[in-house]
């Protein structure tokens, strides 16, 4: 291997001989993409955060009336309070403390216990959901390529039905008929969030599925199991890695939009969560609205710069 | 022409049939049953339980068998009979007949303003490449993809209705529909809504205007001595319509019909988010399962019709 090609830049393209090799190339292209990294920066620092938060975090779920609506550290509010028997206002000025760095909601819960907890489930439902839909969507994509005929269209029509539905309006309809619950929502969500990626990685499949290499496996009496799994999935990998990424964000926001409306499960404690608690105390306690909020808006542009990355590292035609 | 449009209705028909098989599979495999509502109050009397759930299978058709039920659904579904809202004591046909036009006002107006700046800035965009006007564009596409509609909308009504006062905190229904108040205190639901989808729009503009800009008939259109003003608005334009159809299309779809819901619920405007929110809470399975149902159809209709309207954006395009 000593001829080395040209690359568009001034350095030549190494050969991509190893899998190690090609990690690296990979990784020399991402790195050269700052938003990406920052990306994957704050997507590392979450899954500590949710995987070692909640060892050290209090408890989440638990209230205390005496230190309700307590402003984040460093802020304070002006809190009237009438007293009947005098008939006057007395204003006292509240300040955060530290014990509650974030502030507290109108339970007395500690924000950064919930922000934590959020984390958990958002990470959760976000990695576990997307891979059931993309393993879902891989297989369908690749047996309705590799098979054509009836199969091929049975799966593709049963595919065009279930795009129809609008994916949160079903989402509703299920986890209401179901019963909240997060084994629900992360099955609900991957079960119906498949179809595109079948899509894509079918017609990736069937221009893949004519190229000689594949003939050639064929007629040295490879089984069609073989063929599909050794040469048409690695194929479309760096395109299922990519789809993965960027279909995080939309679960993440679609279980906090769940749970905003009350369809989550009521027995943790989810950024959706915490914004339904917020949405009621906007004039009294604007913390417990923003925070959960932009933890949740952080995580989407995360995944968002991070997977737009990906994209562009794996695709040789871009100009990186 | 005519034979396709008759085997898009068709295929239409049998996707139709498709949502309502599924619908009812999902409605027989969930846990609960009209029964549930009345055991425990049976219960309590000490009534004989099993009797009772006799008599209200026998009333709600539940012991016919599965496939009798299934006709019985279907037939029921396209005569109109959705059902009774026992909640709001009408049936779901009245209720939603009596509140759709909040949902669709906002729909309507949002995507208006998404599309008239989405792809006007994304044009911008594309013929100022790598200036710093693209730059921006990029930048806030990326940030209105990331940012939760519905907290959005939160933080919109904590800004401008809590803080500022100039809107008020909740929708009033009192003024009517065609009225210059009713317009005004639109303008921070549209806004929630449409963000989102402006940047959408932004991005996929940008990128299919600069796919066409780099072709050979921009270079003749240019050479022809034809004003930048023609060339873009005619012939870039034209070209990069046709994809943009369809994905303002499909997100229509997927995107507006689930944020139209969250968004009024987050502003209290009663539409059938609103209803099918309310519905939740009282356990309304009707309501529910109708809501989805409807944005389905639409769905499927609107599909449809954008089959259609390609005829006329590309006569390249031959159906047979």
């Amino acid at each position: 291997m000593t001829d080395v090609k040209p690359g568009r830049s001034s350095k030549p393209i190494k050969p991509v001989t190893i899998n190690r090799r090609l990690l690296d190339y990979y990784w020399e292209r991402l790195s050269k993409n700052r938003l990406s990294l920052a990306g994957l920066g704050f997507i590392v620092f979450l899954s500590l955060v949710g995987i070692f938060g909640p060892i050290f975090a209090p408890d989440p779920q638990k209230t205390d009336f005496e230190i309700r609506n307590l402003p984040p550290l460093g802020c304070s509010i002006d809190e009237s309070v009438y007293a009947i028997n005098t008939g006057e206002f007395t204003t006292t000025v509240i300040q955060g403390s530290p014990d509650h760095p974030l502030g507290t909601d109108s339970k007395g819960r500690d924000m950064l216990a919930m922000l934590i907890s959020g984390a958990r489930i958002s990470l959760l439902v976000g990695l576990l959901a997307t891979g059931i839909a993309i393993f879902l969507g891989t297989f369908i994509g690749v047996l309705s390529a590799y098979s054509g005929g009836w199969v091929d269209n049975a799966l593709m029509r049963f595919t065009d039905i279930m795009m129809t539905f609008p994916f949160f309006l079903l989402l509703v309809m299920i986890v209401f008929i179901f019963g909240p619950s997060l084994a629900i929502i992360v099955l609900v969500i991957g079960l119906t969030g498949w179809t595109g990626a079948a899509r894509l990685i079918r017609s990736e499949t069937l221009s893949i599925r004519t190229r000689d290499f594949i003939t050639a496996s064929r007629a040295l009496g490879a089984s069609d199991a073989r063929i599909m799994f050794n040469h048409l999935i690695p194929n479309v990998s760096s395109l299922i890695i990519v789809m993965a990424t960027l279909s995080i964000p939309g679960v993440i926001m679609a279980e906090a939009a769940l749970s905003f409306i009350g369809l989550g499960d009521p027995m943790s404690t989810s950024w959706g969560t915490i914004l339904n608690t917020g949405q009621h105390s906007l004039d009294t306690a604007w913390w417990v609205a923003v925070e959960p909020g932009i933890m949740l808006f952080l995580t989407v542009l995360s995944f968002n710069f991070f997977g737009d990355g990906l994209r562009d590292a794996f695709d040789p035609r871009s100009g990186i | 022409m005519r034979s396709y449009i008759i085997k898009r209705l068709i295929y239409s028909v049998i996707i139709a049939w498709g949502i309502m098989t599924i619908t009812f599979i999902l409605l027989r495999l969930g846990p609960t049953s009209p029964v549930d509502r009345y055991i425990l109050n049976i219960a309590a009397r000490g009534q004989d339980v099993e009797s009772v759930r006799q008599a209200i299978e026998a009333r709600y058709g539940l012991d016919k068998p599965i496939i009798e039920q299934y006709f019985i659904y279907i037939s029921n579904l396209l005569q109109g009979k959705w059902g009774w809202s026992f909640s709001t004591s009408q049936t779901v046909v009245d209720l939603i007949a009596s509140h759709w036009v909040y949902s669709f006002q906002l729909i309507l107006l949002a995507t208006i303003f998404a599309i008239v700046l989405g792809v006007g800035l994304g044009m911008l965009a594309a013929v100022k490449q790598n200036t710093r006007i693209d730059y921006a564009a990029s930048i806030f596409s990326f940030i209105g993809i990331s940012i939760p509609g519905f907290w959005l909308g939160l933080m919109l009504i904590m800004v401008f209705a809590v803080y500022l006062g100039w809107f008020k905190t909740y929708y009033d229904t009192n003024y009517p529909i065609w009225s210059l108040e009713n317009l005004k205190q639109l303008i921070l639901p549209v806004l929630a809504l449409g963000i989102g989808e402006l940047a959408g729009y932004l991005r996929y503009t940008r990128s299919a205007m600069l796919d066409n800009l780099r072709k050979d008939f921009v270079t003749t259109a240019r050479a022809k001595g034809l004003p930048e003003k023609t060339v873009i608005g005619k012939h870039v334009l034209r070209n990069a319509v046709l994809p943009l159809v369809t994905i303002i299309m499909f997100d229509l779809g997927s995107v507006v019909f689930g944020g139209a819901y969250l968004t009024e619920i987050v502003f209290g405007i009663p539409g059938l988010g609103q209803v099918s929110f309310n519905a939740i809470f009282a356990n309304d399975y009707a309501v529910v399962v109708a809501v989805t149902l409807i944005g389905t159809f639409l769905v499927l209709f609107i599909n449809l019709a954008t089959d259609l309207i390609y005829t006329y954006l590309d006569p390249r395009i031959r159906y047979d």
